[in-house]
């Protein structure tokens, strides 16, 4: 083995005569080097911290999945796949996980697709677009769980949605809102878009303004309308944006939990139940701790591929726009 | 700043993270408080039985939470596994839930109590779902019932009388439709509401004079799609039908349907006794209640009432101030603040005393209990709290007509077996 200096003899490129540089280069160490281990070394207090508080209380309980443990008392017995067996075979972890998959895609279109609305609405020039701002994100800064609670009551058979029908004469219009089987899971999905779809405005709405007015004007200019324009020049330049708002309400779907828990606790019978309420009821009320250890992990790998396969997806059509 | 010591700098603050991050006991440890946790229907009678406690025990703070049954198990069971429980807590008796004395006991999170003086006062009937192989887990202070809460009012303007066969529940319901009003409220969006139609009516159908049903089932010789049950769920089905309830039970959450009562929109809801005071807390000033055992057959003598050991107390084993534990389990166990909180909770003492005087409005609780008419909550005798789950979404589906009884009883016996 050769020694390090010699080593570094043969390697180093040979030296092209030229002009003597006026003052000597300085030497990068912004990348490499010095700067670079220090700045590993800042990131570990944060580091450690996350282990210690995220990641290895998580990984510690994906670790019952793997075991017969009830949630109470120290009684472990290890049972391989035994508990991802029992999901295959679980037709209440297959009903959870489809009506799981049809909020989550119901939510990340509407959402999304009312917030870029919303965007470019207070976008505009209208005198009280400030105003409006303010007041489509302030269903996003309320707790989950207390919008959730006035939904429930609004959605009451004689509450506010009911009666504000009957009082228009649309009587015939009214619903049982979230004790029909057919209609529980949307009305807790209209809660959901309700609460976030001013989220999503903000996220396009910081997107539509770092797009430069010259080329909209340049483009105007040559004769493209407003839909064109949107079409050719927001569109693709809203792409980050795009991402991840799509990123943030599919997995808010997938995750969903207080809204379906507090309106209908995945009732009527099973209609509204989401693989959170499941993994929730499985942990705290059947005694079945580790089977819903199993679902939640199971959970977390449906997320995580779905989450990491829409970026590649967006990412590529970024790339190709 | 040389490397070396911005290397101890870090490691120092990353000690420092991690140390603060395993103080994670969460107890006070402090002497002067007990923390004491329970559910939100016992508020009314625990919060007296609190300020009762501290007055005659100045040097302790007593810190009470309260939850709805969900997420008061939920709370429970993941303090009590992280060893953070509270002192003391209201355990459900029997076994059929999360929460219940069968399922904590075992794992060790229960004190036993047998050594405490009151235990020697527990009648046979009530050890039986207190005990957990021969020791005492829990104080059981009210024994409470099942049946039709009713504003009397309502039911006078209705113009009938407190109904004692099925046929006069009928009529009930056709004529305060008639009325413009409904015979009953109900909540059957709130899960544990749906089961108490179903348990006030197998009470007689199912558990009357002589009944060996719940050994029958445990033996595996019984079944519930093959018993009364069956019939209980065609009735309780029968009464939707016909109108008795309020407007769309699946969409009405348990709170609005006793306000319904409290106002006079509806007459009665079939309830535990303790919800009675939040109908109460909705009604205007004097408004006077009653209840009457739920009949689901023609014959009067034979109905029975659901009754049962309610609101009990056990203390954590691993409790942080066990000392104040005991002495609030003594406290309450005194006759006269067992009679307290038995009567702000509309039910009866647990341990029978004779200086109890029952509210006249509650007394067919007695009365049943006394003639040995009542039969214990069906849940408290079921082997896993599954059964109880496939039963209230059961209930739910059979409401929005996803299910047959046949199917849900079908369910719920598979869910018997798979213990």
């Amino acid at each position: 083995m050769a020694h390090a200096p010699e080593a570094a003899a043969v390697t180093r490129p040979p030296v092209r005569p030229g002009p003597e540089r006026p003052f000597p280069r300085r030497r990068r160490t912004t990348r490499y080097g010095p700067l670079r281990s220090v700045s590993w070394w800042f990131l570990l207090p944060a580091l450690a911290l996350y282990l210690y508080v995220v990641l290895a209380p998580s990984l510690r309980g994906a670790g019952y999945a793997f075991t017969d443990w009830t949630g109470l008392g120290s009684q472990v017995s290890f049972t391989g796949l035994e508990n991802f067996r029992k999901v295959l075979d679980d037709p209440a972890a297959r009903d959870a996980l489809w009506q799981t998959l049809l909020i989550t895609v119901v939510i990340t279109v509407a959402q999304n697709a009312i917030g870029l609305l919303l965007a470019l609405g207070v976008d505009s020039r209208i005198r009280s677009r400030n105003l409006l701002r303010v007041l489509f994100f302030a269903p996003a800064v309320m707790t989950p769980v207390v919008t959730a609670y006035l939904w429930r009551y609004m959605y009451a058979p004689e509450g506010a949605f009911n009666t504000a029908l009957e009082t228009l004469g649309l009587g015939s219009l009214t619903q049982n809102w979230l004790g029909d089987p057919d209609l529980a899971l949307w009305s807790v999905a209209a809660v959901v878009i309700w609460q976030f779809s001013g989220y999503s405005m903000v996220i396009f709405l910081a997107g539509l303004q770092s797009v430069p007015r010259e080329l909209h004007e340049a483009a105007g200019v040559d004769g493209a309308g407003s839909f064109q324009r949107f079409w050719h020049i927001t569109r693709p330049l809203l792409a980050p944006a795009t991402t991840i708002n799509l990123m943030l309400s599919m997995i808010g779907g997938f995750k969903l939990f207080d809204q379906v828990y507090v309106t209908t606790g995945g009732g009527p019978g099973h209609a509204t139940e989401t693989l959170s309420t499941l993994i929730y009821k499985n942990a705290f009320q059947f005694d079945e701790y580790a089977y819903s250890t199993a679902l939640a992990v199971l959970l977390a790998i449906v997320v995580a591929a779905v989450s990491a396969g829409q970026y590649r997806g967006l990412q590529r059509q970024k790339g190709m726009s | 700043m040389n490397r070396p010591l911005l290397g101890a700098l870090c490691a120092v603050m990353t000690g420092m993270a991690l140390t603060a991050c395993s103080n994670t006991s969460g107890m006070s440890g402090d002497g002067s408080v007990l923390r004491v946790a329970s559910n939100s229907s016992e508020k009314i009678s625990l919060d007296a039985a609190v300020a009762a406690f501290e007055k005659a025990n100045p040097g302790i703070d007593v810190q009470t939470t309260y939850a709805d049954t969900d997420p008061y198990l939920s709370t429970l069971r993941t303090q009590l596994s992280a060893g953070t429980g509270p002192d003391v807590f209201y355990a459900f008796p029997g076994n059929g839930n999360a929460g219940s004395i069968q399922v904590l006991a075992p794992a060790g999170y229960l004190a036993d109590l047998s050594s405490r003086s009151w235990t020697a006062n527990i009648p046979d009937s009530v050890k039986t779902v207190t005990q957990v192989d021969g020791k005492q887990y829990v104080l059981p202070v009210t024994f409470t019932g099942i049946g039709a809460v009713y504003n009397k009012k309502a039911l006078q303007e209705v113009g009938v009388s407190e109904p004692t066969t099925w046929s006069q529940v009928l009529d009930l319901c056709d004529k305060a439709k008639a009325e413009g009003g409904y015979a009953f409220a109900l909540g059957n969006q709130t899960p544990w509401v749906t089961q108490l139609i179903d348990y006030a009516l197998v009470a007689t159908l199912v558990h009357g004079e002589g009944s060996t049903f719940d050994a029958d089932l445990a033996a595996g010789r019984a079944t519930f799609a093959g018993s009364g049950w069956h019939k209980a769920m065609e009735q309780y089905l029968e009464m939707n039908e016909r109108g008795c309830f309020s407007k769309d039970p699946l969409g009405t959450p348990v709170e609005t349907a006793l306000k319904q009562v409290g106002q006079g929109e509806a007459v009665a809801a079939v309830q535990v006794l303790a919800t009675a005071g939040q109908i109460k807390d909705a009604a205007p000033e004097g408004t006077e209640f009653g209840m009457f055992p739920l009949p689901a057959t023609d014959d009067a003598q034979e109905t029975r009432m659901p009754g049962a050991v309610g609101a009990s107390y056990a203390a954590n084993a691993k409790a942080a101030n066990a000392e104040a534990a005991g002495k609030f389990l003594d406290f309450l166990a005194q006759p006269q603040n067992t009679n307290d909180y038995a009567a702000k909770s509309n039910s009866a003492p647990a341990i029978p005393n004779d200086a109890f005087a029952p509210d006249p409005a509650f007394k067919a609780l007695l009365e049943h209990q006394k003639a040995g008419r009542t039969v214990p909550f069906m849940d408290q005798l079921w082997p896993n709290p599954k059964v109880q789950q496939a039963h209230l979404s059961g209930v739910q589906d059979l409401f929005s007509g996803e299910s047959e009884p046949r199917d849900v009883l079908a369910e719920m016996d598979e869910a018997y077996k798979n213990d």
